[in-house]
């Protein structure tokens, strides 16, 4: 299985082009996509919960028709966020191998744009632990539970982002973006608590 | 890409009525509001190069500013538009390909004109709306903003957004089934 023979960054334009085996092939054998692209994925599964929840839940709530519409729209962007962490990564990885030989700042300059994305990720997958939790307390009874799983699956994106910037700052932890990362995180948290709450 | 509003809310009928009485103030509002649409269909429906796309959108206005009085109904402002726009670019293009537009072509062409006009119903409806839902759903659904930051630049309790946004476009909904009747609109809820 590890004998792939993908090779790095030609693999697909787009990973939704890929099968879901593919791209758990591809993950499992080369550099990129890394945490942070399995992050963006996991949060998209967990919009995709909440999407489902708010559709099936119109008749008994005036706002799903708007959330499905939100968790579908941050659905859309994780796609382009995974390719796009991909690609940076793989460019510090390239900077990182080259050592001393990497040119004065490139590899400050590459590791900063491998801390941009993850946060991205990060404030997406609050934003999406936010509306599971409106779909925990809202949604139909019987698909509460589907939002409770797509809370916890989109703090754990976010917690896996937010621990990436903090790596790829750790030269500057006081950073603001590692402020922003915590407190995306704590926004999940807080969502995943009230979505169990709701359920009981 | 964000929205971007036009410059007064005169309705399509009314703007041409101004541009037929000479108003050099209508002509240039009507460039603007249309430049989008004629620049998408140019470039994203016939696929022409910038430069092209650049020729005939100055084909297009030459001809809407000559023709306009033979325009039947004031309303049909946009349609008339697209037509012209397709004739100016069917015209370069059997100048430029030696192969006729096929079927298939003619297909795809159809569709993405038609999501072109449903884009701009929706950009036009949008503008329509009023402030805030018109920033916040720019903000959400054009910008890709957070609600975080959304709430930051809004000045709202970041809590309240995505129910806001939600408000919004269930009023969005409402303004373009205004426009077609008895129509769902698939620009505003999924």
């Amino acid at each position: 299985m590890l004998e792939t023979t993908y090779t790095w960054p030609a693999v697909a334009d787009d990973y939704l082009d890929l099968r879901l085996g593919d791209f758990l092939d591809l993950s499992a054998s080369e550099p990129a996509p890394g945490a942070g692209s399995a992050a963006a994925v996991t949060i998209a599964l967990a919009a995709s919960l909440v999407t489902k929840v708010a559709r099936a839940s119109r008749e008994s709530w005036a706002e799903a028709g708007g959330v499905a519409a939100q968790a579908c729209e941050l659905q859309q962007r994780c796609p382009t966020l995974a390719r796009e962490d991909a690609d940076a990564w793989q460019l510090a990885l390239e900077a990182l191998g080259r050592g001393a030989g990497a040119e004065e700042g490139e590899l400050a300059v590459r590791l900063d744009r491998a801390a941009d994305l993850p946060l991205a990720i990060a404030e997406t997958g609050a934003d999406v632990a936010g509306l599971a939790l409106l779909a925990a307390e809202r949604g139909e009874g019987r698909l509460r539970g589907e939002a409770v799983a797509a809370a916890v699956l989109a703090e754990a994106g976010v917690r896996a982002a937010a621990h990436l910037v903090v790596i790829n700052l750790k030269a500057g932890a006081d950073d603001e973006r590692c402020a922003r990362a915590a407190r995306a995180e704590r926004a999940a948290a807080s969502a995943v608590s009230g979505a169990l709450e709701a359920e009981r | 890409m964000a929205v971007e509003r036009t410059s007064s809310r005169l309705s399509d009928p009314d703007l041409v009525q101004r541009c037929r009485e000479g108003s050099a103030d209508a002509w240039n509002e009507l460039v603007e509001r249309f430049s989008r649409y004629v620049y998408a269909i140019c470039s994203r429906g016939f696929g022409l190069s910038a430069a092209d796309a650049e020729d005939a959108f100055q084909d297009v206005f030459t001809r809407v500013y000559t023709r306009l009085d033979t325009l039947r109904d004031d309303s049909a402002i946009r349609p008339w538009i697209a037509q012209l726009t397709r004739r100016v670019c069917l015209d370069r293009v059997a100048r430029t390909h030696e192969e006729p537009v096929d079927e298939i072509a003619d297909e795809r062409l159809a569709r993405t004109t038609e999501e072109i006009d449903e884009a701009f119903t929706v950009r036009e409806a949008l503008a329509d709306l009023g402030e805030p839902c018109h920033e916040l759903l720019d903000r959400f659904f054009a910008r890709d903003e957070s609600y975080r930051t959304i709430s930051e630049q809004l000045d709202l309790p970041p809590g309240t957004v995505a129910s806001r946004i939600s408000r919004c476009l269930a009023k969005l909904r409402s303004e373009l089934e205004g426009r077609n009747p008895g129509e769902s609109p698939s620009g505003g809820q999924r």
